[in-house]
Order: structure tokens, then C-alpha cells, then sequence
């Protein structure tokens, strides 16, 4: 084919950095394409970044996104988008300081949607929060979302961070009770800082015990959750933004929407190939919350409002209400008709005589749309590129508030050319999906609806100030008492070893001297008098996390000195580590030893424990002879200091025990 | 295109870095970025190329390139390009 031997050509130029050529090349392999293949825009991109050309590169990484939908384009261009904005900052409609808060790893999702963004004009800044954290983020007034001092806070979540039961007898107090706490949170970032938040409701699971009989028990899960995320929404009135996640992902298709081997590996909740999707959808959101919308439908008329073309068929003779033909233009007049109900603005732009063109308009019995919803009717010869500037001036509206429709490709690529601020609607050749793409478009996603509201704007301004006098008053104590956490904090055994030593085989945040014991190193330990080591379970009222954190320390005379203390990052932030230190005390104490030394090795990615120890209570201490340069010593005085406090884990010792508590 | 080619390519794509050469010893550690965020990437990325699925346990395995070559060889099968 000649189309991939051209392609083939323009990679090998651009492998040898041939940039300018690999860029015509390129160019030519897309020629007569509307929307370039994904994969085209990506090194279109790439050469303009090699030739430092961020703002081209960057206009690439915006076609890219309306090339694909997939996450290999997305991840490369994200990524990309990254290297160009160290050194580029994109012409922009608007910028905005955006923070991601979420319940599963938001990595992926943060990149794509700096990505989604810059194609809606918006050049964000972002602040991504530690996983799983966004709680603890919202309740800490001294924490790094409110350092950041964000215009937007986007709250990623997944269905298990619901806390309603698998059953209920009272499943509107259980609805309510969630509700509150949800709202309660809502309030307490609204009274600390001005952001917008954007919520991403619960999509749920497929998967239910119940069957069908789910959606006929009020009581059940699945109809719980279906309740609270409509609550959600009515909480939300004009204050608080909503991703409909329960949508997108009936759309995406649930199958694919929940890999669960990518949950277990790494706790993505949400498929990495919907994450693009999900990405565009948080930044149309966005958009129209920044007042980017657009508020204007420039329509064609010929084979866009109805078959054939009314200057040659004549009345009778177009196709419009009968077939299956006529019926998809009825349909997409519409939707049209329901854009403009809910405030967006319509022109008709065709190259008609004036008196064809309104004819259907007066005399069709199927025309869903009449002339008296049409703000400017324009049909002559002239060139449409001029025709829309008219209606931008004369309706008093910038370029950048048109989107055009046409179902002719030439006439899209004139408007693409002349008008780039104009948005073009890549109509497909079949009427039947005009109405899809108009709405995967997202142009049109409303901030708010019309006056009439007006009233219920008023009551929910109410409802959500009593539940911010409500809210307020939770601090981070309280949601660390409201987890009800519970922990075994017990010497390694055999049955644990192989995830005690997968752990310090891998955890690379929360971990003070990243020292990678083997299985035999660890044994070693087990079989030292000396030594004591000790694995954390954690559990909560959501979740039973598991063996996730271990200290190993070593008797130095009436020192016991901490060889290993680390985290999994899944529970950082929950004071798990003032419980294992609290213990460590005990065992200090036991075994005759007046102080912990402990030690810090810096690396790149521990820099979140960089002052555990001195949080603890430690103080610093001399570096003993022999230590690595960049390392710090921290010493901590069982007498002087008293034990190192855990206030909100209660911890046994075993898990029969433990079982035992909650029952 | 080869399969080390197609394995190339994606890691350039997903790492985003066009110079980024692989060799059967490479393992995580002599490339930057290769995080564990980065790898489940590249898994996933994998499977999209070669149009199949690894089992949970599979996801965070692979000590080096050539491990994960002859694992895909084995899967592919008769379907492997090179």
C-alpha cells in the first residue's frame, strides 16, 4: 500500500533526524484524511518538539485527541505533552490550577487530562494528590491541595468507596447517612478554599449476587447505590459539578469498563483504555464550567437537516419524516431543537437561493425545527467562511463560540482552514449517526440550565449552607476515628514471608532505607534473638487492606536500631506508622533498650518520608562512622520521650483476635 | 515489522522517549521512567498491539526484555512476525 510505504518512509526520517522532511512526509502519508490517524498527529508532534516548536507540537496533541480514543496514542501524547510544557507554554483560551483527588491511582488519568484539556484551550496546572488520600487531603487545612491553592478540584472515585451494605432493612436512612458524609465533605473543602469541584459520581459494578432481583429490592446494593448517586446530583445543584461515571461507562460498556486484573495490580478501577474517555468527559466539564462552552450551531441545510438537496428535489422531492432516511434527519432536528431549549443559539448557513431554502422551513410537515427558532438565517452563494464571521459579528459572538455543521467535507476543511477558532463537526456520511456525533462532540455540556431553576438554586444554596455548618465542624481526627481501623501488628512467620519480602522487595515511597532484603536476609532476621521484626494488617470500616507495612530492627546494645521501616502506599496517611512504632517501644522496652535510632536514606522516590522521623518525635542524632554520606540519623529517647503515641488503630495481635473485636 | 520493532515501538510511544533502544538484557532498571506505573503501561499497551490479554499474576512479571520476547513468541505463535 502506498499509504503505509509512505509512512514508513516519513518514520525512517524521523529516526534519523530528518525532522523537517520526516514533517512533509508525514503530511503527505495524511492528505486526504479529515482527521489524521492517531498515530500520525503523535509524530507530527514529536518532530515539531525535536525542532522545538512547542506551540505546533502542541497543536498536534490536540488533533491527536480527536484521532483517538485508545490509551497508547493518549499515554504517548500525555507524556509528550509533558516534555513540551517544560520548556512551552501553549497559547491558551484560559488556564486553570486544577487538583486531582482520588480513590484509585490517578497516574494515567492526570496526564490524559492535561491532554483533554489543552484541547478544549485550557492550559491547566496540576497537582495530583497522594493515592487514595483524597479525604485526608480535603479534612488536613495544612496538607498540599490547599498549599496549591487549586481553581478546580476534580474528586476521582470508585464504587467501593460507598459505604452502604451489601443489604439494608432502611435503605433511605443508609442512602441519607452516605449522602451526609459525602456532603459533609463537599462543605469542608468549599469553606476552606473557593475552588469548583467537579465530582465523578459511582459507576457501578456489573457484577451483582441479587441478579435481577437487585432492581426490584429497594434495599439491595445495586438500588442503593443507584439512589445515592441521584441524591449525589440533587446535593450537587448549581455548587458542585458531576461526571456521570454510571453513564460513561454504560456507554464505554461495563465489560471493558472493569479490569479487575489491573485493580489487583496496581488499583486502576477504572480500565486504562476508558481512561481517555473519561479524560475528555472531566475536561468538557471543565470547559463549561470556565464558561467555554459553545453557544452556537451554525447549520447546513442540504443532506444535513434533511436528504438531498431542495433546490433540485424540490418539497416533495427532499427526504425528511418517512423512511429510514427521513426519520434519522427528523431525529437530528431533534436534538438540535433540544440544544436550543437549553439556550444554545441557532444560524443556518447554506449555499441556497433564499427563497428555496425556507421553503421547508414554512412548508414541510416534518420540520422538527421552524424558522422562528432559527437567530440567523443565511443563504446566498457567498463564500461560508464568510457567512459565519457575518453571524459571529451580528450575533455579537466571538469565532470561538461557533461550532458547524455541514455534511460536505470540503466545505469542513474550508472552515477548518479560514476559520480555525470555529469548531467542525466530522459528520459521518450516514444520517443515521449525525445525532452521535454531535454529542460525542461535548461542545455543548452546560455549566447550569435557565433562570427557571432560579428558585431550586435557592434552596439548594440553603440546604448546602446547613450542611456546611454541619460539615465544618469534621476534622482529620474525626475521620481517622470515623475509619474505625483496626491492625495485627505481629512477628514475620512463615505463612507471611513471601509478601513481607514482596514488600521490601518493592515499596519505594514510604520506605526510610530501601534496603531489598532477600528471602534468605529476611529468615536470617527471623532467626536472630536480637532482632525484632514485625508486620502491620490494617483494616477500616471500607476495607481490609491487608499486610502492609513492616519494621525490622536490630538490638545495638540499649539501642535497638530500625533497619526497615515501610509502608504500602495503599494506607499512607492513616497513622498506620505511629502504630507500628508504638509497638516497637513496647518491644524497646522489653528487651531492656533505652532508645530507637533510626535512619533515613534519601532516594528519589522516599521523599514523602523525608521528615517521618522528626513528626514521630525523634531528634536528630550524629551520623555514626561509616554511614552513607547522604544519610540522617534520628534518635528517640524511650525515658525522656515516653512511648510514641497511636491514637486511632487499635491493635491486637493476632487475627483471631482481631475477627473476634469486630464480631 | 519485527516483534523486538513492534516491542520498541511501544515502549518509545508509552515512555515517551523516541530514542529509547532495547536489547534482550534490558530490564526496568536501565530505563528511565520505567516505574511500576509505567509498567503496568506497557502491559497494557502490549496487549492492545498484540492483541492479547496477560493473566493478573503475569501483569507485574518479566525480569528483562528477552524474557517478555519469548513470552510473547510463545503466545503468539504462528502468529509472530519475526
Amino acid at each position: 500500500m502506498a499509504g503505509s510505504l509512505a509512512l514508513q518512509r516519513a518514520d525512517e526520517l524521523r529516526k534519523d533526524g530528518r525532522f523537517n522532511e520526516a514533517i512533509e512526509a508525514y503530511r503527505q502519508a495524511a492528505s486526504g484524511e479529515e482527521i489524521p490517524p492517531a498515530e500520525i498527529c503523535l509524530n507530527l508532534a514529536r518532530c515539531a518538539h525535536h525542532l522545538n516548536q512547542g506551540e505546533e507540537a502542541c497543536r498536534w496533541l490536540r488533533r491527536l485527541v480527536d484521532a483517538a480514543d485508545t490509551f497508547t496514542p493518549w499515554q504517548a501524547g500525555a507524556s509528550l505533552l509533558e516534555q513540551v510544557l517544560a520548556s512551552h507554554r501553549p497559547s491558551a483560551r484560559r488556564s486553570a490550577r486544577v487538583a486531582v483527588l482520588g480513590s484509585y491511582t490517578t497516574t494515567q488519568f492526570v496526564g490524559m487530562l492535561r491532554l483533554a484539556a489543552l484541547r478544549w484551550g485550557i492550559a491547566v496546572e496540576l497537582y495530583e494528590a497522594p493515592y487514595a488520600q483524597y479525604r485526608q487531603e480535603i479534612l488536613d487545612p495544612a496538607g498540599g491541595l490547599y498549599a496549591f491553592k487549586p481553581d478546580f478540584v476534580v474528586l476521582t472515585l470508585h464504587a467501593a468507596e460507598a459505604a452502604l451494605p451489601d443489604y439494608s432493612r432502611a435503605p433511605a436512612e443508609e442512602v441519607q447517612a452516605e449522602l451526609d458524609r459525602w456532603r459533609s465533605l463537599w462543605e469542608v473543602l468549599a469553606s476552606r478554599c473557593p475552588a469548583r469541584l467537579i465530582v465523578h459520581n459511582f459507576a457501578l459494578p456489573v457484577e451483582s449476587p441479587m441478579g435481577h432481583l437487585a432492581s426490584r429490592l429497594p434495599g439491595s446494593r445495586t438500588a442503593m447505590m443507584h439512589t445515592l448517586n441521584a441524591r449525589l446530583g440533587e446535593a450537587a445543584g448549581e455548587t458542585v459539578s458531576i461526571v456521570d461515571c454510571e453513564r460513561l461507562s454504560a456507554l464505554y460498556g461495563k465489560r471493558r469498563w472493569f479490569d479487575d486484573r489491573y485493580w489487583y495490580v496496581s488499583r486502576q478501577a477504572v480500565a486504562l483504555d476508558a481512561l481517555p474517555m473519561l479524560a475528555r468527559h472531566t475536561a468538557a466539564v471543565l470547559a463549561a464550567d470556565l464558561g467555554l462552552s459553545r453557544k452556537c450551531l451554525v447549520l447546513d441545510l442540504d443532506n444535513t437537516l434533511w436528504g438531498g438537496v431542495i433546490g433540485e428535489d424540490g418539497l416533495s422531492g427532499i427526504r425528511l419524516g418517512a423512511g429510514p432516511e427521513g426519520e434519522a434527519f427528523v431525529a437530528f432536528q431533534r436534538y438540535i431543537l433540544q440544544l436550543k431549549d437549553k439556550g444554545i443559539i441557532l444560524a443556518v448557513c447554506s449555499k441556497n437561493n433564499e427563497a428555496d431554502a425556507r421553503e421547508p422551513f414554512e412548508k414541510h410537515p416534518d420540520m422538527a425545527l421552524k424558522l422562528e427558532d432559527i437567530a440567523m438565517f443565511i443563504a446566498n452563494w457567498k463564500p461560508k467562511s464568510q457567512n459565519i464571521a457575518d453571524i459571529a459579528s451580528t450575533l455579537n459572538l466571538g469565532l470561538d463560540a461557533l461550532v458547524f455543521v455541514d455534511d460536505n467535507p470540503a466545505e469542513r476543511e474550508v472552515i477548518r482552514q479560514m476559520l480555525p477558532e470555529v469548531e467542525v463537526i466530522t459528520l459521518p456520511a450516514d444520517p443515521t449517526g449525525y445525532v452521535r456525533a454531535l454529542a460525542e462532540s461535548l461542545l455543548f455540556e452546560s455549566a447550569s440550565f435557565t433562570e427557571e431553576d432560579a428558585q431550586k438554586t435557592v434552596q439548594y444554596r440553603a440546604r448546602a449552607e446547613i450542611a456546611r455548618l454541619q460539615g465544618a465542624s469534621e476534622s482529620l481526627e474525626d475521620f481517622y476515628e470515623s475509619l474505625q481501623m483496626r491492625a495485627v501488628i505481629a512477628p514475620f512467620d512463615a505463612l507471611h514471608l513471601p509478601r513481607i519480602v514482596q514488600l521490601i522487595g518493592k515499596t519505594n515511597q514510604f520506605n526510610l532505607t530501601t534496603r531489598r532484603h532477600t528471602m534468605q536476609q529476611v529468615q536470617a532476621f527471623m532467626n536472630d534473638d536480637d532482632c525484632v521484626h514485625m508486620y502491620l494488617k490494617l483494616r477500616d470500616r471500607f476495607t481490609d487492606h491487608g499486610l502492609v507495612g513492616l519494621v525490622i530492627a536490630r538490638k545495638d546494645g540499649d539501642v535497638l536500631d530500625i533497619d526497615t521501616l515501610l509502608m504500602s502506599c495503599r494506607v499512607i496517611g492513616r497513622t498506620a506508622e505511629h502504630a507500628l512504632l508504638a509497638k516497637l517501644c513496647e518491644e524497646a522496652r522489653a528487651r531492656g533498650c533505652t532508645s530507637l535510632r533510626g535512619t533515613h536514606i534519601p532516594t528519589a522516590k522516599n521523599v514523602m518520608v523525608s521528615d517521618l522521623f522528626a513528626n514521630l518525635g525523634f531528634k536528630r542524632a550524629d551520623d555514626p562512622a561509616g554511614a552513607a554520606e547522604s544519610a540522617t540519623h534520628w534518635i528517640y529517647h524511650l525515658q525522656a520521650d515516653g512511648p510514641v503515641e497511636s491514637r486511632f488503630i487499635d491493635v491486637s495481635s493476632t487475627d483471631e483476635e482481631r475477627r473476634h473485636d469486630a464480631a | 515489522m519485527t516483534l523486538h520493532e513492534r516491542l520498541e515501538t511501544v515502549f518509545q510511544a508509552v515512555l515517551g522517549n523516541d530514542e529509547l533502544v532495547l536489547t534482550d538484557e534490558t530490564t526496568p532498571g536501565d530505563v528511565e521512567g520505567w516505574d511500576s506505573v509505567a509498567h503496568i503501561n506497557l502491559m497494557f499497551s502490549l496487549e492492545s498491539e498484540f492483541a492479547i490479554q496477560f493473566a493478573g499474576n503475569e501483569l507485574a512479571e518479566f525480569a528483562n526484555i528477552g524474557e517478555l520476547k519469548s513470552y510473547l513468541q510463545q503466545r503468539l505463535g504462528g502468529r509472530s512476525a519475526a
